[in-house]
């Protein structure tokens, strides 16, 4: 079954960027959400959960660890997987978002090939 | 500390990264020291803050930043690209940028904290931190064709 991704960044040309990147890495979505914060993204995941979430650190209204916990809150999220990525790429802050409940992590600049590799053990 | 490492290095080492793997275009130094940038400009900067602290921009003329925001969006050049787009893309290379030469410093500074990127435009863009910050700045040819400048202002933070 086709998989739902959503993609938080408050940059719409990285938002472009990431989803020309995916579709070059081959994976496949049913449907794709953009948001541009997390509150945005919250409020979107409330009426449609996603089955994958790619999510910026640095963002205003609300940033991409506050997101993580929030959506780790939500029950209707429980089997959404949340891949950060970010230019941040400190062990500190990677940890904590791990410890928080994100699933994995991408470093900007990044690769198709490198979505593939984060992406792939969650579409089956 | 700060006179050990090559600052001018790391941002071009660091822009050269962001060009070639997010934005596909080509970078080199610039060696004439008469090639400036004319006309209208933009202004993408994002601050720092840590052991070091201050300012990472980007300044380039508003035909070449228009130029970096159509290949980000791969886009055509016949194609719309509205002035908001191109103040997000300049913002975007500023954050990449930063991104790429916070991870060159670490093992010097530690973690730097970022901000989110802003972008001005106008003619003859400076950034300014006062008297004692310290300037380190490249000029770039992108695509053998557009003149821009990378500036670091900075400073040791004493606490």
């Amino acid at each position: 079954m086709a998989k739902t991704l959503m993609i938080v960044d408050d940059s719409a040309t990285m938002r472009k960027i990431i989803m020309r990147t995916v579709r070059m890495s081959g994976l496949d979505f049913e449907s794709t959400e953009e948001a541009g914060n997390g509150v945005e993204a919250l409020e979107k995941l409330d009426s449609a959960p996603v089955d994958i979430m790619l999510c910026d650190v640095n963002m205003p209204e609300m940033n991409g660890p506050d997101l993580v916990k929030k959506v780790r809150e939500l029950s209707s999220c429980e089997n959404t997987k949340i891949i950060m990525v970010s230019t941040e790429s400190s062990k500190e802050l990677i940890d904590s978002v791990m410890a928080d409940g994100a699933n994995g992590f991408i470093t900007k600049p990044f690769t198709p090939e490198k979505f593939q590799e984060k992406l792939s053990p969650f579409m089956n | 500390m700060i006179e050990d490492i090559c600052l001018s290095d790391i941002l071009l080492e660091s822009a050269k990264e962001i060009f070639e793997t997010m934005i596909f275009m080509d970078l080199a130094e610039v060696t004439e020291p008469d090639q400036d940038i004319e006309g209208d400009a933009l202004l993408g900067s994002i601050t720092f803050r840590g052991s070091l602290e201050g300012c990472l921009s980007i300044c380039c003329g508003t035909s070449c930043a228009q130029s970096i925001a159509r290949n980000m969006l791969g886009i055509d050049a016949d194609d719309e690209l509205t002035e908001e787009d191109t103040c997000d893309a300049i913002g975007e290379v500023a954050n990449m940028v930063m991104g790429s030469v916070k991870k060159r410093m670490a093992d010097n500074f530690g973690d730097l904290q970022v901000s989110i990127p802003s972008v001005v435009s106008g003619k003859e863009l400076k950034n300014n931190l006062g008297d004692i910050a310290k300037k380190v700045s490249t000029r770039i040819n992108i695509e053998d064709e557009y003149v821009s400048e990378l500036s670091l202002l900075y400073r040791e933070n004493q606490k």
